[in-house]
């Protein structure tokens, strides 16, 4: 008897093993509609609208439009594709808000209680579902596995490299790529749509602090895994769970997620922290002017996170540079498409200095009216500023020019909608130096000094290399002086958007210093002089007290006496 | 064993259990009389001179010394919240070296003893001792002046005035306003009156819920990205900034700040501020050029209504009084 129990139980749970959880949905709790109308109507409402048909004031100048709940389609679930949300996640996305989007973090700003209740009043919104019909409404919970590896945050290093090569081959398998493009940036498919018919793009890998529902922990796989098994309401993204079993998800995300540069992150904002001083490496020899050679191929992680291999350890730092939309004067950008820029800067007397600039865009324009383009912003006259003072971030004022080194491009060859070129697109540059006195007064120059010496658009991000020599002739050219601290920012355009002009993305003033030669031998050559040096003073020391001990024993002086 | 050495290991051994086992006990989220790390440093500290009056250790002078000196570093390196700059730290520290040496020269017969241990480490009493000591000092100070010659560059402080002075009078669209003087005038009622009504729904029903549905509409097509959804100055754009957007939900912002200071700021923005403020990296517009003045008074009035706050204003009678 006792072993006929045994081996039922054992099949029942090799039954359930596996086997997800299916129930009606989480009923709405009409209590809390009086509540949670309050908190919806004050709080929510500006983007989601009255009826909450994602139509509020702020919609129309969002790109990633407010969510439209009439459908009843919510991205961030535990529950199958096309069904609805079980009330936890609902929560949890108003707690934490949605990365990369408007959709701020409300759990640090309401009440559990008032969160609780708004959303309960958003599943009153839902139209066309019923979270109360327990006939036809049911939810599947998906499993989704425990983490295989065991890491922990921030980062999440040390997943086996073994699992992110079979992730890398699931990944081409299964075609993600077509829309994540082939490392991931989201630039795989320029024509997707969402449920209602407005512009979608694939999320770009190599930014995970922009995936939805990642808040405060963008490296952890688990976000991954959630989106593969339940694919994203409303959007192309579809679900993989009979594709690929837990294990396979767990490898994909292992996947992605290297793909992500370990930076820090701000708690406050969920983004990486900007890394305000770019500092150009001083090269001896020949600084390389083509952007594959090993000089300028940095790991964007940052080195204090993860160690580089020996040969990229004297490389410099890749710094991250944050921009944002333009929507101070004149025509705004409330949508920027590049969100950062990577910049990496070498330089030497002989060649002069050069920046190295990266971002990413997952289509490049193919109207020559409006090219893509990115810039760098300098003082002009920096030899007239006092102190902090710096010219006006946008384009100078009238009485502090800028110096704007600008790159404009067409990818060669290039068909956003065809298959890519594994090569990469050359790009046909156009350098412009221009001076700003004023947004109403950008003029360009007669005369270049600066060069793009190689630029390439692969796989969805732009290189560009700048060059110029440390000092010119030109009268309103930065002069670029060594070991002091430059005020710079950037600037880019992208075409396909038809941004120009002072419709762009910008960043604030970063700084950039020249750093100096580091003469090692002299330092340590001082180092040795003064260890020398305090050997001998302890010799001294020891003399001395020697000395008094012989005083006090010989009864020159007494003790705790001085002597005279 | 040696009394000396037990009281050492005692306090070390103390030391580690009591940072590592008991301190995060001492500092919970919400710190209260009794678990906060101050009374976990007097705990501390009790526990030290217990357990060496208890136990009779008496611990030379050098090392009562060396336990008051670094009972002061650990309190200010790890106890006092939040953590001091560390220039002021070298200070508090020089300071506290000046303090400790008072302690073990209050009499020659302390100070004979605390030097004891030294002397003898010098002229070689204490042998081994000597030979570490003098062998490891020199490498430390080569050491030291490599790190110090070494070229480092850290990006520069700069500091800026978060309520500049406003001017007595500003221009916008055509007509000059004495900030002294006006007000808003869309505030045609006591806002706490509307705590609970709903913008939208409520617009056509009262005349001040229809202002505050206009200018938090404003507010959302406009000033979101950079105040944020919750008016916290942590909206999609804020991390790019430096300086970051104001916080209108802190206490320090516009609960403090008059309204005709908020007019002239939203109207003339980034570009309007005075040298000290650094109005060259400010990303706020002058919203004069893309809103009209009712526009920027109905924006006024939401942010109020919406964060609670009231704004400052001067009692009439005491300021004529």
């Amino acid at each position: 008897m006792l072993l006929l129990t045994l081996v039922v139980s054992m099949a029942m749970a090799g039954v359930a093993f596996g086997e997800e959880e299916i129930r009606p949905p989480d009923a709405v709790k009409t209590d809390l509609l009086e509540l949670g109308k309050k908190v919806y109507f004050k709080r929510c409402v500006w983007c989601h609208g009255v009826k909450g048909a994602g139509d509020g004031p702020a919609a129309e100048r969002l790109f990633t439009r407010p969510r439209n709940f009439l459908s009843g389609n919510f991205k961030i679930r535990t529950t199958d594709s096309g069904e609805l949300p079980l009330d936890e996640s609902l929560i949890r996305t108003v707690k934490n808000g949605l990365q990369g989007s408007a959709m701020p973090a409300w759990g640090e700003f309401l009440k559990e209680d008032e969160i609780v209740a708004v959303v309960n009043f958003v599943k009153t919104l839902v139209e066309d579902r019923d979270f109360n019909d327990a006939e036809d409404e049911e939810v599947t919970i998906m499993e989704f596995g425990t983490n295989p590896w065991n890491t922990t945050g921030p980062y999440h290093l040390g997943v086996p490299q073994d699992a992110i090569d079979r992730g890398k081959e699931l990944f081409t398998k299964n075609k993600c790529f077509e829309c994540h493009g082939g490392e991931g940036r989201g630039d795989g498919n320029p024509t997707m749509k969402d449920d209602w018919g407005f512009p979608i793009m694939a999320a770009d890998w190599q930014q995970c602090w922009n995936f939805r529902g990642s808040r405060r922990d963008p490296f952890n796989p688990f976000h991954v895994v959630r989106t593969v098994s339940t694919g994203l309401n409303g959007t192309p993204m579809p679900n993989f769970k009979d594709k690929l079993t837990i294990e396979n998800r767990w490898d994909l995300a292992a996947f992605v997620n290297s793909l992500c540069p370990r930076k820090k992150q701000d708690k406050l904002t969920s983004k990486p922290v900007p890394d305000f001083l770019i500092s150009s490496s001083n090269t001896p020899g020949t600084i390389a002017e083509k952007i594959d050679d090993p000089m300028w191929q940095s790991p964007d992680h940052d080195p204090r996170i993860v160690e580089r291999s020996e040969e990229k350890a004297g490389n410099p730092r890749v710094n991250y540079i944050a921009l944002a939309g333009q929507i101070t004067r004149g025509k705004r950008n409330f949508d920027p498409k590049a969100d950062n820029l990577w910049v990496t800067s070498r330089w030497n007397e002989e060649q002069g200095i050069y920046y190295l600039v990266e971002f990413h865009n997952r289509f490049l324009s193919t109207d020559p009216e409006y090219p893509d383009a990115v810039a760098i912003q300098w003082p002009a006259k920096l030899q007239d500023l006092f102190g902090a003072e710096k010219p006006y971030f946008i384009f100078g004022d009238s009485k502090k020019p800028v110096d704007i080194w600008k790159a404009s491009f067409m990818a060669k060859d290039y068909n956003p909608a065809g298959a890519p070129n594994p090569a990469g697109y050359q790009l046909d540059v156009t350098v412009e130096e221009l001076n700003g006195n004023g947004f109403e007064d950008v003029m360009a120059k007669d005369e270049t000094t600066v060069q793009v010496v190689d630029s390439i658009f692969h796989q969805g991000r732009v290189k560009v290399l700048f060059k110029r020599a440390l000092t010119t002739e030109g009268e309103m050219d930065v002069q670029i002086p060594v070991e002091q601290f430059i005020p710079v920012s950037f600037m880019q355009w992208a075409g396909d958007d038809k941004e120009t002009d002072e419709n762009m993305a910008i960043s604030t003033w970063y700084y950039t210093i020249l750093e100096p030669a580091v003469d090692q031998g002299h330092i340590l050559l001082m180092a040795g002089v003064m260890g020398t040096v305090f050997v001998g003073l302890q010799g001294w020391l020891v003399w001395m007290t020697k000395r008094t001990r012989k005083m006090y024993s010989d009864g020159k002086v007494k003790q705790d006496e001085l002597p005279f | 064993m040696n009394k000396p050495l037990l009281s050492f290991i005692l306090a070390v051994a103390g030391w580690a259990v009591f940072h590592y086992g008991v301190f995060p006990v001492f500092t919970p989220e919400e710190p209260g009389w009794i678990l906060n790390r101050y009374v976990y440093y007097l705990v501390f500290t009790a526990y030290l001179i217990a357990v060496n009056v208890a136990m009779k250790l008496q611990p030379p002078m050098a090392l009562r010394g060396l336990y008051v000196f670094m009972m002061g570093y650990y309190f200010y390196d790890s106890i006092l919240y939040p953590h001091v700059p560390w220039t002021l730290f070298i200070t508090y520290m020089m300071l506290w070296a000046i303090g400790t040496f008072l302690y073990v020269s209050q009499d020659p017969v302390t100070f004979r003893e605390f030097r004891a241990p030294i002397v003898k480490t010098i002229v070689g009493e204490y042998k081994m001792a000597r030979i570490v000591v003098f062998t490891v000092l020199p490498f430390l100070v080569g050491w030291a002046t490599y790190n110090s010659l070494y070229p480092k560059f850290a990006e520069p402080v700069e500091l800026r005035t978060v309520h500049p002075a406003p001017p007595a009078t500003t221009k916008v669209h055509g007509k000059t306003y004495a900030l002294e003087e006006v007000s808003n005038p869309f505030r045609v009622d006591e806002q706490d009156n509307y705590k609970d009504s709903f913008p939208f729904l409520d617009a056509d029903k009262s005349e001040y819920m229809k202002y505050v549905t206009e200018g938090g509409t404003v507010f959302f097509e406009n000033c979101h990205y950079c105040h944020g959804d919750q008016l916290n100055g942590l909206g999609m754009f804020s991390h790019v900034f430096n300086p970051t957007p104001a916080n209108f939900i802190d206490p320090g912002t516009i609960a403090m700040l008059q309204e005709s200071f908020l007019f002239w700021r939203v109207a003339k923005g980034g570009p309007g501020l005075p040298n000290e403020s650094t109005p060259w990296s400010s990303a706020m517009p002058p919203w004069e050029e893309h809103l009209t003045t009712d526009e920027i008074w109905k924006v006024i009035l939401f942010e109020y209504w919406y964060t609670g706050w009231h704004p400052r204003t001067f009692d009439e009678e005491s300021s004529v009084g």
